[in-house]
């Protein structure tokens, strides 16, 4: 195997002979270095450019930098074969304009009749130098960055009917943070059809499609060469490796890519732009871009009819996902308990929806689920959850009326807090300098809510991203017979294995980069969720704990302190996530909070006149000595052990871990017996009315692990696809 | 530590009879951990070159490393084919500042800068700048000379960013990687600030990192004059020399699988 470099360098030169008589000092050199340059520094070939240094030489010939009489950088490209037709392929694109592509500014002849294609000349980095200094591949943002950046460049092309035809590493740069596409409108000049390939460089023969072979040049030639190009940054190596330009077509005609390599959802993606029928693969650039991860998406790349809003071109419109979609599949991790309940609440706050809010797409997400769940259920089991049901709400009518009006208020206050941060926040992003990350990302997406999350629940990310490369195997299937998903068996379990660690230490990166509108965004919905579920699970802690003679206050009681003990977890717990801070630290700050929550639940026992039943001769073998200070004569608690129990409750345990996205399961019961022994380890020394403080930990546990945002793990290829079909 | 190096030294001075020794010792580099970095710069190893070399009667007078102000004569540029453009500062004090059409300083760059914004100089120990305005080092604003080290980042005026590296062991030349996307004026891909040796090749610790080629280069200073030497023959200006050539100031250097140009500035 060699290198790309090496490959060029085996490349064939063209014959001298075809060269012009202007004789140069570095003509009269012995031959046989690779990075021969007919033009040494201070050449002029051509009238009115000064040649510097050579840059290059492709399969065409020559690039040189050289700079004007008027002191503007170019890059000079010397064709030797003035061949007309294909010059009319560089005329054509000698007026696209386009940031992705680099600018070309004329095509000129010299005294020897050799052309010149004087362009814009790149100062950064090429891709190919890139890579060759990541022999690993690039890292995912990296190479999604690049990679908008080039589709956009290709999209733009395709739509103007051009064709590249030798996309490559080498032909894409770097310059002042863009990515720039060269070489296109002359490659004409490089295809294999010439005769002998005289000038074709192996290099070119990585990225060149099956088909090409048979004179087929497509924009599916692009498509295969954008696949072979982002399999390549993901890994760092072309995916068809060999030891002769003769080996790697024929593994581009026959071999399967290895693809275990790649990350999970960039392998549907590959996998189809590298489909062997080229009508397998995706039609256009942008269908390719709508099916990537969103992380790819959300970057540069728009679709070209969305940045020249002028020109309208007729072609049909790479599918877009709408804004409003993606945020669905955003928060739809599943939700479905609370959602259930919500959704009542929902259909009165409708008038106000805006659709990026994500508690209303979790209820109406949840809604669906539900509607869904509800379809599957086979009649008796319908008829009876039907009876139970409708009893309930009779039963307890009063009890969900007056749960769901405070619910809507609720909605309806963080609406008015969601806009106002929102609106703030937009109005503070747009003074973010360009060419920050910041702004490239709030510039991104044209919707109201400028949110790209880089990491995304995978589970309801692979229903749409997987769906149309299914597809495509399944046209692909008569084309390339071969193996039909075996790498996929057998892969899986090693992938499996590998994938979860690495996943989970992108994901908490992603997550310890979100800002803290995002942040806040997050928060507000998980605070209104936890609400809602701290108050069903207090009618359900009431309603377990059996007693007749419940009463209202002590219900409110109990409410209000869940749902404050919950908040005081998700509000730290939030702007903790992705990170591993210090735990002591956390501990005190959890400290802090119990007692802040300890305060309020006295504050509300006094106001609300709770009379505690059973409160007395629990514990006695470990009870202090300050008793006095912190019992009332009857062994109710006063304010000091308030503030100590619950104090010690939320300092007692990780409670942040409750609440950190990246938990394995959503709601997991030793979560919530953790809690409850963790209270109930703090009893022993500052004795609380039980079952009371036992019902409030067990209650913030579980909205906290039900309200929290979790990114769940990817799911493994053959289940999906077991599911699927 | 002091005598140690010293004795060093001379041992290493011993050995090193000729040029083409020292030469090949550059190659292959010191024997690693012995006296370090620190010690072979304190033992003025790379001096040796210089000091054990002939006087040259064939070569075009360069500004010397001992002459503190610079002149335009102390700058050049070096193409090299295939790999980018490099501006070479010659002199031990370097001023930079914005490139205007009258600019008097050494080092004009393409940037919100004053017109005489600082100066670099070079010396025994190493590099210091001087701060004429606003220049930070490592995130923090200094006001007067200080110490510059391999990897010390420099902010200048309200955008300008070089990273100072210094990535030869054995040599004192240094090079300004261009952190923000501005540019000296002529544009290159980097600047030089070369002591007596400055050594082109395919390793990441040259001075010029150049993929693919097969050997290291050298050019070097030597009693005024600037020489390149190559292990493969080499052709400069079309004459044909074995292993070590006299530089002109507008010379263009052939050898196999490398060519570069030197242009004045």
């Amino acid at each position: 195997m060699f290198s790309r470099t090496e490959a060029t360098a085996l490349s064939p030169e063209p014959t001298s002979d075809a060269m012009e008589p202007h004789l140069t000092q570095a003509d009269e050199t012995p031959r046989g270095g690779p990075l021969k340059f007919t033009y040494a520094s201070g050449a002029r070939p051509l009238d009115g450019y000064t040649i510097k240094r050579g840059i290059g030489r492709g399969g065409f010939g020559e690039v040189y930098f050289a700079v004007s009489d008027g002191g503007k950088e170019v890059a000079l490209k010397l064709i030797r074969h003035n061949l007309e037709v294909e010059l009319r392929g560089v005329a054509h694109c000698l007026n696209l304009k386009h940031h992705n592509l680099i600018a070309l500014y004329d095509v000129k002849q010299d005294d020897n009749e050799n052309t010149w294609v004087v362009m814009e000349y790149a100062v950064g980095d090429s891709l190919e130098e890139l890579l060759d200094r990541h022999p690993n591949g690039l890292s995912t943002e990296d190479a999604c960055d690049w990679f908008s950046g080039i589709a956009a460049g290709v999209g733009y092309l395709h739509d103007h009917g051009i064709v590249h035809r030798d996309l490559k590493p080498g032909n894409i740069f770097r310059d002042d943070g863009q990515v720039k596409l060269g070489d296109y409108g002359l490659s004409k000049f490089i295809s294999c059809s010439r005769r002998s390939g005289q000038t074709e460089s192996i290099g070119t023969v990585h990225y060149m499609a099956p088909e090409v072979a048979n004179g087929r040049y497509g924009k599916e030639i692009d498509i295969y060469a954008l696949g072979i190009i982002l399999y390549e940054m993901l890994t760092g190596q072309v995916p068809f490796e060999g030891e002769s330009i003769g080996e790697v077509l024929m593994k581009h005609l026959t071999a399967e890519p290895s693809l275990d390599k790649l990350p999970d959802g960039y392998r549907q993606v590959v996998a189809r732009a590298l489909a062997k029928d080229p009508l397998a693969r995706f039609a256009s650039v942008g269908e390719m871009m709508h099916a990537l991860p969103p992380m790819a998406k959300t970057m540069a790349y728009r679709p070209p009819e969305t940045r020249y809003p002028h020109e309208q071109p007729a072609t049909a419109q790479p599918k877009t996902e709408p804004p409003q979609a993606a945020a669905a599949q955003t928060h739809a991790s599943g939700e479905p308990i609370m959602a259930q309940f919500v959704a009542g609440a929902a259909g009165v706050a409708q008038a106000a929806v805006d659709d990026d809010d994500p508690v209303w797409n979790a209820v109406r997400d949840g809604w669906k689920n539900a509607r869904d769940s509800w379809d599957r259920l086979n009649t008796p089991t319908k008829v009876a959850v039907a009876v139970i049901g409708c009893a309930a709400l009779a039963y307890n009518f009063q009890l969900v009326l007056g749960l769901i009006v405070p619910a809507v208020a609720l909605y309806v206050l963080y609406r008015v807090v969601r806009s106002v941060i929102l609106h703030h926040e937009q109005k503070k992003a747009r003074w973010v300098p360009v060419g920050s990350p910041q702004a490239a990302r709030s510039a991104a997406p044209p919707t109201p809510q400028a949110t790209p999350r880089p990491i995304q629940p995978v589970g309801s990310l692979d229903a749409t991203t997987y769906q149309p490369a299914a597809r495509a195997s399944t046209a692909a299937e008569p084309a390339a017979p071969a193996k039909p998903g075996d790498w996929r068996a057998a892969s899986a379990k090693h992938w499996k294995r590998q994938s979860s660690k690495r996943w989970r230490q992108e994901a908490a990166q992603s997550l310890a980069v979100k800002s803290v509108r995002e942040r806040v965004a997050d928060l507000a919905g998980s605070m209104l969720l936890a609400a809602v579920v701290a108050s069903i699970m207090s009618i359900v802690a009431v309603i377990l704990r059996g007693q007749t003679s419940v009463e209202q206050n002590q219900f409110a009681w109990l409410t209000l302190t869940s749902v404050l003990g919950s908040w005081a977890v998700l509000i730290p717990s939030t702007f903790w996530a992705g990170t591993d801070g210090d735990q002591t630290l956390r501990r005190v700050t959890m400290l802090v909070v119990g007692l802040l929550v300890g305060a309020a639940a006295y504050l509300a026992s006094t106001t609300l006149l709770v009379q505690f039943d059973d409160a007395k001769g629990v514990h006695e073998f470990i009870q202090l000595d300050f008793s006095k200070n912190f019992y009332d004569t009857k062994g109710l608690p006063q304010l000091p052990a308030y503030l100590a129990y619950f104090g010690a409750m939320l300092a007692s345990i990780r409670w942040w871990r409750q609440a950190d996205p990246l938990r394995r399961t959503r709601l997991s019961v030793w979560n919530v017996g953790a809690a409850v022994m963790g209270a109930w380890v703090v009893d022993w020394f500052w004795r609380f009315p039980q079952p009371w403080g036992l019902m409030v930990a067990a209650i913030i546990s579980t909205s906290v692990q039900l309200a929290a945002p979790q990114v769940t793990a990817p799911v493994d290829e053959p289940a999906v696809k077991e599911k699927l079909s | 530590m002091t005598d140690r190096c010293r004795d060093l030294a001379i041992e290493w001075r011993k050995h090193l009879a000729g040029p083409k020794d020292a030469l090949h010792w550059l190659w292959h580099g010191p024997t690693p951990a012995v006296g370090g970095t620190n010690a072979a710069r304190s033992a003025g190893m790379i001096k040796s070159v210089q000091a054990v070399s002939t006087p040259a009667a064939d070569c075009v007078p360069w500004i010397d490393n001992a002459v503190n102000h610079a002149t335009t004569k102390s700058r050049l540029l070096l193409w090299v084919d295939a790999v980018g453009g490099f501006f070479v500062c010659l002199g031990g004090e370097v001023r930079l500042g914005q490139a205007t059409p009258d600019a008097a300083v050494d080092l004009p760059m393409l940037a919100d800068l004053s017109r005489h914004h600082a100066t670099f100089r070079r010396d025994e120990e190493g590099y210091t700048i001087e701060p004429l305005r606003d220049v930070k080092l490592n995130h923090e604003r200094i006001t007067s000379v200080s110490w510059i080290n391999d990897g010390s980042l420099l902010e200048m005026g309200p955008a300008l960013k070089l990273r100072f590296r210094r990535p030869h062991p054995l040599s004192a030349t240094a090079r300004l990687d261009f952190v923000s996307h501005h540019r000296t004026q002529p544009s290159s891909s980097a600047v030089l600030l070369m002591a007596d040796t400055l050594i082109l090749g395919p390793e990441t610790n040259n001075h010029v990192v150049c993929r693919g080629w097969p050997h290291d280069v050298i050019l070097h200073r030597q009693h005024g004059g600037l020489f390149c030497t190559s292990s493969t023959p080499i052709e400069v200006d079309g004459r044909r020399y074995d292993s070590r050539a006299p530089l002109e100031h507008n010379s263009r250097v052939v050898g196999e699988g490398f060519s570069f140009s030197l242009e004045e500035i």
